[in-house]
């Protein structure tokens, strides 16, 4: 039995290494000299996202056994490591926007944003139950704090106690349904799970498992903010600053996913009908109540969390469907979804000028004071709407070809009749921004954070509604 | 054969280049935008039918199955034309003003050259459907930048009735994918093997049904109509004529190209109750028109219910019919984009769109009540217009199917001449109203835009021949589809 780590082993979990030894250094310049780490976070944080990217691009491949029983390092773990350290960059480039207008202490925020990264790169590379547990707590945790930040913000303190007191039962839940398939199997490895399910003798041990697993759904579910689990989100959304939210609406969303992809599509492909059946179900009510409640919201953090919701809900949909082709089609929407909310954050933060957030009255007349703004969050929130020829309708395109092709007709059409309320909603905002403007709105800030991350969102979204073949063949390994 | 690469490429990089053009004149950015309009309408006229035929066919994404496949037929090209004509005169019809933010104005109006071109070239189910949701847009921000006091609801009302009739196309789309590998090797979304596969799909009478739904609403057909007479009103003139004159026809060339050819049997199932529709259409547009204050309002609904009487003779299967239909597609794109040329001239002068607000304008203004009074002759297909040629082959067409309803449909000729009429008496003929300064008659520049509208519309009134040749080829086609599946 291997008992040592060699060289090449550590240069294999060289990112998470450098995320951690990064989120210390942030943490203890910010300890010794709070002048001192206002000036450095931000640098240190995106030097070392930067140097995580690089490291994840040439890491080898580990086989020592003391490492894969735990971690994956796979091309789908590091395709999910790259995705979180970008979303992550993004991110914190917003957040050092937002703390331009609040000059608060930094440190703090940075190192819980790189532990936030930290915790979903644990999800993405999970090759356990007790590895995706760290990871989705390391996350949650981080979030917990990172939402009541502000900490003189009232709602703010809200949000958080929210999350966490709703975040900490379905982490309960989500730990009895581990055990629960532990009991039926006897391990928690990914690898030996499918074998296991399938060698499963009497009724008792496949209930046991049946049950675990549908209680891991319900955790997973809670995270990616499903119907219906998905109460706290919009309070969480609403009342979290806005930088957090856009992490959390990303990043959390992403994580979430990545987990459903590494136990249900990894771990236990098409393990059993019922199951896929059971999402398909959970679709349904999400897409319907998402797109209905969002219409009449008009504070744009809480309409972000039902969007959010809404394309949870279609989401599910090529995890009901279970095939490899599913999990291509679901990687790009994640990542058009990805693009085209950081995108719409980025200009949000612009006109991000009170606790409570940007309103949709507060992007009103937005076209006429900067139409290079309003342009942007336009072909987002297009993107978002999935209207053609955005990316975002390619994107819906390839979900309903996948899920048509394994025949769940009724899913698609329900979805294509939400997808008209979402274009609703959508545009409604998209009208308001192109209304006459009045002196009583604010006037948009101008950051060239904000721009830098708008312009990468937009740059992706025009490149991939023209050519998206290249990110279509890099998910379809 | 000439390029259609170039053909289709030139509006998109058209419109970039006007995009980014640096605004230190609007009026130097007009007259750039105008010439480059022009392109596409030169390059069509050059190659006029050798373009029949030039096709591209490349696989855009594999992983989808979806091909980026455009070819020209005979169908095609009359719809080109239309489009190629109508843009630069849609453009020209904003010439007295620079709209705010040109930039973003004439770059709209080429993009949506551009889309237009795709969507009448496409030959890839899928990316038809992409072009034919994409057009909306520029439609849609044309609208709520620069049209009337209601133009926000208006805008919205249009695009969401459009994208609520369309919502069940991919649906439909996906399901035709799936029926395709039942008989070829492979599924595709390429034209004609779906043509062959479409009727075997078990569930062809739905795909049928939410094809011409989308198309309908888009005509629009009564009764889904409900999103034109505020549409049009509020959209500036230059909107107003690329809505009419092109939109619309793009619903027609959509169920000519799509229900005909892929569900030849529904549609003559179904003839009978649409063309019920249709005739509805016709004269409930006229009725509609005949009571109307506002003029902008009058010819919307006009522009409906001629749109309609060119469904009448797209739902009639007959070879007569549907060149009928195609060739007053056309006819019915140039004549409303006159009307509303003419009407927007009308607006700019006495500063509202109301009738009977001045009374006699022809002692004033003799010149735009002669032009006007030609166009609205157009529009009643007074022999030796184009609409005449239109309306009289979609009538024979008609009246060998059903003698009734042709009779019926030519009592509505009698609707259109009355509610034209009635407009052309309140507002240019009666007693003088006091003058204003504003009332100057057409300047030269106006003179020598209605003046290709006034050829071409005699043109194809006097010598239709050569339309109609072009035209034969494409109802041949259409009416073999239809009688080699009812022989079957």
């Amino acid at each position: 039995m291997n008992t040592t780590l060699d060289l090449v082993d550590f240069f294999s979990i060289s990112p998470f290494f450098i995320i951690l030894a990064a989120a210390l250094l942030v943490l203890l310049a910010e300890a010794f000299s709070e002048a001192f780490a206002k000036n450095v976070s931000l640098p240190l944080t995106l030097a070392a996202l930067a140097a995580a990217v690089y490291a994840i691009a040439v890491s080898p491949e580990s086989v020592n056994p003391l490492l894969t029983l735990w971690i994956r390092f796979d091309f789908l773990a590091q395709l999910f490591n790259l995705f979180f350290v970008l979303i992550a960059f993004a991110c914190a480039l917003l957040s050092a926007s937002f703390f331009r207008q609040y000059p608060i202490s930094q440190g703090e925020y940075y190192f819980l944003l790189l532990s936030s990264v930290f915790g979903l790169m644990l999800i993405g590379s999970a090759a356990d139950f007790l590895t995706l547990f760290i990871g989705l707590e390391t996350l949650s945790i981080s979030l917990y704090i990172l939402c009541g930040y502000m900490k003189n913000w009232g709602m703010s303190n809200e949000a958080s106690l929210k999350y966490f007191l709703m975040g900490a039962l379905a982490a309960a839940l989500l730990l009895y349904g581990i055990a629960l398939v532990y009991g039926a199997v006897g391990t928690t490895n990914f690898d030996a799970l499918l074998n296991g399910y399938n060698n499963i003798a009497s009724t008792q041990g496949s209930v046991l498992f049946l049950s675990g697993i549908a209680l891991v759904t319900l955790g997973l579910a809670f995270k990616a903010a499903i119907v219906p689990f998905h109460v706290w989100a919009p309070d969480v959304y609403c009342g979290a600053p806005t930088p957090v939210t856009a992490f959390m609406a990303v990043g959390t969303k992403v994580g979430a996913f990545a987990a459903f992809v590494v136990v249900f599509f990894v771990a236990l492909p098409m393990f059993n009908a019922g199951w896929n059946n059971a999402i398909a179900y959970l679709a349904v009510p999400t897409l319907i109540y998402a797109n209905m409640v969002a219409i009449k919201q008009s504070q744009m953090r809480r309409f972000f969390a039902y969007s959010g919701i809404s394309h949870a809900g279609f989401l599910l949909i090529p995890l009901a469907v279970n095939t490899p082709e599913a999990l291509t089609a679901l990687l790009f929407y994640l990542a058009v979804y990805a693009f085209a909310t950081l995108g719409s954050f980025a200009v949000l933060a612009t006109v991000d000028v009170r606790e409570s957030g940007a309103s949709i009255h507060d992007l009103q007349g937005l076209f006429r004071r900067s139409p290079f703004l309003a342009a942007v969050l336009a072909l987002c929130l297009l993107t978002l709407a999935g209207i053609p020829p955005t990316a975002g309708f390619l994107a819906k395109f390839f979900v309903f070809k996948v899920a048509f092709q394994s025949g769940y007709y009724a899913l698609v059409v329900i979805a294509l009749l939400t997808t008209i309320l979402s274009a609703y909603y959508y545009l409604r905002i998209i009208a308001t921004m192109f209304m006459g403007v009045s002196e009583e709105v604010p006037r948009p800030k101008k950051s060239w954070m904000a721009a830098v991350v708008g312009g990468g969102a937009i740059a992706s979204i025009i490149a991939l509604s023209l050519y998206p073949q290249p990110l279509l063949d890099f998910f379809g390994f | 054969m000439p390029n259609l690469m170039l053909l289709f490429t030139i509006p998109f990089l058209a419109s970039l280049l006007v995009l980014i053009f640096p605004v230190w004149s609007g009026k130097l950015l007009q007259k750039i935008a105008i010439t480059l309009s022009f392109i596409p309408l030169i390059i069509l006229i050059v190659g006029h039918s050798s373009w029949i035929g030039s096709h591209i066919e490349y696989p855009w994404i594999p992983s989808l199955a979806i091909e980026f496949h455009l070819s020209i037929d005979p169908l095609t090209l009359v719809f080109l034309y239309l489009t190629a004509f109508i843009i630069p005169i849609s453009l020209l019809a904003s010439i007295d003003t620079v709209p705010h933010h040109p930039n973003t104005f004439y770059a709209l109006v080429l993009l949506l050259e551009g889309l237009l071109i795709g969507f009448f070239t496409a030959r890839d189910l899928v990316l038809f459907t992409l072009f034919w949701e994409s057009m909306l847009l520029p439609l849609y921000f044309m609208i709520v930048l620069w049209g009337g006091k209601e133009k926000e609801k208006a805008a919205l009302k249009f695009i969401v009735y459009m994208i609520a009739g369309s919502a069940l196309l991919i649906s439909a789309v996906l399901a035709l994918y799936l029926s395709s590998a039942n008989t070829s090797a492979d599924s595709s979304f390429n034209f004609e093997v779906l043509a062959k596969t479409a009727e075997s799909n078990p569930y062809a009478a739905w795909l049928a049904a939410i094809f011409l739904l989308a198309f309908c609403v888009k005509t629009p057909l009564f009764p889904f109509h409900a999103w034109l007479p505020d549409a049009y009103c509020q959209a500036s003139t230059t909107g107003t004529i690329l809505l009419s004159a092109i939109l619309s026809k793009a619903g027609i060339y959509g169920i000519l190209r799509i229900s005909m050819e892929f569900f030849p049997t529904y549609m003559q199932m179904w003839s009978p109750i649409l063309l019920g529709f249709a005739i509805a259409g016709v004269i409930y547009g006229a009725f509609a028109a005949w009571t109307q204050s506002d003029f902008k309002r009058l010819l919307a609904y006009s522009s409906f219910s001629h749109v309609n009487f060119v469904l009448v003779g797209v739902f009639v299967i007959s070879q007569t019919a549907q060149s009928g239909a195609i060739l007053q597609a056309l006819n019915h794109g140039v004549t409303i984009a006159a009307l509303f040329l003419v009407a927007g001239w009308l607006e700019q002068r006495i500063s509202s769109t109301s009738i009977g607000l001045y009374h006699g304008l022809a002692k004033y203004l003799p010149q735009l009540c002669w032009v006007t009074l030609f166009f609205v002759c157009a529009s009643v297909a007074l022999p030796g217009t184009n609409n005449f040629v239109g309306e009289v082959i979609i009538l024979f067409g008609l009246f060998e199917d059903n003698p009734w309803l042709a009779a019926l449909l030519a009592t509505s000729v009698v609707l259109s001449v009355i509610y034209m009429l009635r407009w052309m008496q309140k507002v240019y003929f009666e007693m003088p109203s006091p003058r204003h300064a504003l009332w100057h008659d057409m300047t030269t520049k106006e003179l020598l835009i209605a003046m290709p509208l006034i050829a071409v519309i005699l043109w194809i009134g006097i010598y239709p021949a050569p339309l109609l040749n072009q035209i034969k080829p494409a109802a041949e086609k259409i009416v073999s589809i239809a009688s080699l599946e009812v022989s079957e």
